[in-house]
């Protein structure tokens, strides 16, 4: 009797603790050490040709609904000659406590079991909701059907759907990738490590700037280089929890401050 | 109401339903044209093309779509909120303008939810966001702001629609009674067989308790809820506790305004002077300039606590709405016509006088729709991250939209005047008091 | 064979006493009215309010359904969202609440129908002058013999018109 109370009671107790802020099969991180960041941009160009992410011209653009899914953001400080510019590319953080998954009404973006908030695109109504909701604005919507003019169609990559008009849509850390890494990892019977797999934008880094891996795994590239003492995360004042981690620039300051980047842009 | 026998109410009413002049025609095919043209036709375009052909960009999902849905969503609360509550209070100055009131709300919800289809990216697929049961694996997300939207404003819908055919049933009766043709079943079967007898009063004011009951906190809720799309997210300007009480306090200001800006034309064009006085005016506006200022503290309250919170990102957003152009000139506008203009309120010569009403009320809801349209599209072109701050105009499609919803809601109303007792008869012959040997005795 | 008679007064105090004398003589009299005499007939009938059992049926069928809806099915289709839990406090409440008012509203709709009776399309007795200014007073189970002292009696109570009605 008191066996299928306590079921009960851990069942209950599982409802409201579900604990997949712990218990994920993996917890993809992404390292961003901004100290090896040259803002060459070749991370984004690599996106779009991975994630077939449509160029939508200038007009657009200039409306501020160009398609990067990852952007390097740019601040310059000070007036010139006393210049001081600084990086820090920008793609979807995968929040714990994503506010963008709160206000989905259609469970459109969720949490998955490896600590991804992923978008689910045939189930999206275009609310607006979870990109009013994002505190990076790395959401970005299709505001037509976009369309390749042949033969760059050829191009696109078949891993990744083509999205239609009226979806939301948002990096996934090469999800695609992923999924092969895992398939592999499971035919061999292990877990995925370091090396199995690097995400389009990490891949293309001249710099080596981007680390991906596995937080879960302590032995992990990335579970080091979180315990970096230049480790912040973006806005973390707000408590979304990320899943990205920068490494802040240690930047020669001559009033000896050492205000970097991040949180003193909010 | 002592000169006006009971007889003459029934007249008077049913005149309004049946005598049509050429210039009610002319009225409601103007507004049904210009609804088609200017709302329907552009927004079939946007289905069709996508919404990129409106003004949104990437920090700005949600422009004046919004504004628009929340401003419907507030005129609405004038009607069945304050029916309701003058009805539990036993108010003797509701009973001749609350039909037509109720008659707003329903066709300002009916507005404000289609402005929900509008602003979605795939509205085809708007029934995902209703928990119907599906083979699909899939389910709605109860978490969601925008699914107590749809839990909140069904059922308002429902609600009110429910209390204004229950409150039209008598009415609905006596029109049967007099009126032939095509009328003629169309009202027997509206009015399900109603007789009069002391049972069916009895019964009816019973259930109609009831109804009032249940609709005073339901709509104090749904604008609640409507706030909760803005509040529950991070975005300075838009993550305020105090949204919902001031979004039902703006609701019930924009909602009244409203009333008194239609019963004007209404009781002009219909001829009904007797039954919809000054005195109404009075009323209604002694509530505009309560209502006036609890908005205006509230407003003040908004300000001074993100004011007071010091911190950049809602600093930033302050000032780009109170002090960047063209914002700021919007926002001490709605200012004016919010805050100031209702304070000539406080005399009694200009609360009875029409032309006053008629300007104070257009005011008011034109600097309603500012505060809402301030509350969107200031705060989202201001988040957190200042590389992708980017304004919001709106595109002449959406402007076309919005101005399109307005002739919308005309359309309706001049269809209602016709189909529907607008003012009610029995609660006007209440008003009247008993026929008693020794006169009429009032309540 | 019934003869029912109806009696349309001007007054409605006139109607009441009329009412009342018919009453205590045994007969059953319903009233029509233009307006909703409310605590005026007092003398006449007094009724019970059921339509309260009904909206507190509905409220309870709302709360069930409310909970089952937003508990029950986020335990089916566990998707984590948000760092919430699975079943969050404060949507359950407010969905509870909103659906306790839907089916209040319904129910108490329904209870309406239920005890008034509507719709009826049928055959019933009725003058569309009740809709207007008159009182009606309708007189039913009169014997025969009876009939003209009826009609006396409310012309006495100063109706202006008695007739004898037939269902229509």
């Amino acid at each position: 009797m008191s066996g299928i109370l306590t079921r009960i009671k851990d069942k209950l107790k599982s409802y409201r603790v579900p604990g997949y802020r712990t218990k994920f099969d993996y917890k993809w991180t992404m390292v961003v050490d901004l100290d090896r960041c040259s803002g060459c941009e070749a991370c984004v160009v690599a996106c779009y040709a991975e994630n077939n992410l449509p160029v939508v011209g200038k007009r657009d653009c200039d409306v501020s609904r160009r398609f990067s899914w990852i952007r390097i953001e740019r601040y310059v400080e000070g007036e010139y000659p006393d210049v001081k510019v600084k990086f820090i590319p920008i793609m979807c953080q995968h929040c714990d406590t994503a506010p963008c998954e709160i206000g989905c009404p259609v469970y459109a973006t969720y949490h998955n079991q490896d600590g991804l908030n992923v978008q689910v695109y045939n189930r999206c109504v275009g609310t607006f909701t979870c990109a009013t909701y994002c505190t990076y604005d790395v959401r970005r919507f299709n505001w037509f059907t976009y369309k390749w003019d042949a033969p760059l169609e050829q191009q696109l990559n078949p891993d990744v759907t083509v999205r239609e008009m009226g979806v939301m849509e948002k990096c996934t850390f090469c999800i695609q990738r992923i999924r092969v890494a895992k398939d592999t990892a499971k035919d061999e019977g292990r877990k995925v490590t370091d090396g199995d797999m690097q995400t389009a934008c990490m891949q293309s880094c001249p710099t080596d700037a981007i680390t991906f891996g596995d937080m879960n795994d302590p032995n992990s590239k990335v579970s080091k280089l979180a315990k970096s003492p230049r480790r912040y995360r973006l806005l973390e004042e707000l408590d979304t929890d990320p899943s990205v981690i920068y490494l802040k620039r240690v930047m020669d300051d001559k009033k000896g401050s050492g205000n970097g980047h991040g949180s003193s842009h909010g | 109401m002592d000169n006006i026998s009971y007889k003459e109410v029934n007249e008077d009413v049913v005149r309004t339903m049946t005598k049509t002049g050429w210039k009610y025609w002319v009225a409601l095919i103007l507004c049904a044209g210009l609804a088609v043209a200017l709302w329907g036709v552009p927004w079939g375009y946007q289905i069709y093309v996508g919404q990129g052909v409106t003004g949104l960009n990437t920090p700005t999902f949600w422009g004046i779509y919004l504004a628009n849905f929340v401003f419907w969503i507030g005129i609405s609360h004038s009607g069945t909120l304050l029916s309701a509550i003058l009805f539990i209070t036993a108010t003797p100055w509701r009973r001749s303008i609350y039909r037509s009131a109720e008659a707003i709300t329903f066709f300002s919800v009916l507005t404000a939810a289609i402005f929900i289809f509008v602003h979605m990216g795939r509205p085809w697929n708007f029934y995902w966001t209703m928990p119907y049961f599906t083979t699909r694996q899939l389910w709605v997300n109860f978490t969601s702001p925008i699914m107590f939207d749809v839990f909140a404003i069904s059922t308002y819908m429902t609600s009110s629609v429910i209390f204004l055919y229950f409150g039209s049933i008598p009415d609905l009766a006596a029109v049967r009674d007099r009126v032939t043709g095509w009328r003629k079943p169309v009202y027997t079967y509206l009015s399900l067989g109603w007789r009069g007898t002391d049972a069916e009063w009895h019964w009816l004011s019973k259930s109609y308790t009831f109804f009032a009951v249940f609709i005073i906190p339901l709509a104090v809720s749904v604008h609640s809820i409507v706030s909760w799309d803005f509040a529950l997210s991070m975005v300075p300007g838009l993550n305020k506790t105090i949204f919902a009480p001031y979004f039902v306090v703006g609701a019930i200001f924009s909602g009244t305004a409203a009333i008194v800006t239609l019963m004007v034309c209404f009781r002009k064009a219909m001829k009904v002077e007797k039954y919809i006085t000054l005195m109404h005016f009075d009323k209604l506006c002694m509530l505009l300039l309560v209502m006036s200022l609890l908005w205006s503290y509230i407003n003040v309250v908004e300000v001074f606590s993100g004011w007071f919170a010091n911190t950049s990102a809602e600093n930033e957003t302050l000032r780009y709405r109170m002090f960047l152009a063209p914002h700021s000139y919007m926002f001490w506008l709605m200012i004016l016509t919010n805050s100031i203009l209702p304070l000539l309120f406080i005399f009694r010569r200009l609360r009875t006088s029409i032309f006053v009403c008629v300007v104070v009320s257009i005011g008011i809801n034109v600097g309603m729709w500012i505060e809402r349209y301030l509350i969107v599209a200031t705060s989202l072109p201001r988040k957190f991250l200042p590389n992708m701050w980017h304004d919001y105009i709106p595109s002449l499609l959406e402007i076309s939209v919005t101005v399109g919803s307005f002739f919308f809601f005309a359309m309706l109303f001049l269809i209602f005047v016709k189909v529907w007792p607008s003012i009610s008869i029995y609660e006007v012959k209440e008003d009247i008091g008993f026929p008693m040997r020794k006169g009429f005795k009032r309540h | 064979m019934n003869q029912p008679v109806l009696g349309l007064f001007p007054h409605v105090d006139s109607m009441v006493e009329a009412a009342v004398g018919l009453k205590d003589t045994g007969y059953t009299v319903t009233v029509f009215s233009p307006i909703p005499l409310g605590d005026a007939l007092d003398p006449i009938v007094v009724r019970k309010n059921y339509i309260r059992y009904f909206a507190l049926f509905g409220a309870f069928i709302g709360l069930f359904f409310g909970i089952i809806l937003t508990l029950g099915t986020a335990a089916l289709y566990v998707l984590p969202r948000g760092g919430l839990p699975i079943w969050p406090i404060t949507p359950t409440l407010l969905l509870t609440y909103e659906s306790i008012i839907l089916f209040g509203v319904i129910w108490t709709l329904i209870g309406f129908f239920i005890v008034a009776r509507k719709p009826n399309f049928g055959k019933q007795i009725y003058d569309p002058k009740v809709a207007i200014d008159s009182f009606g007073l309708l007189v039913e189970d009169i014997r025969e013999d009876k009939i003209e002292e009826v009609e006396q009696l409310l012309k006495s109570f100063g109706a202006d018109e008695v007739n004898r009605v037939e269902k229509s």
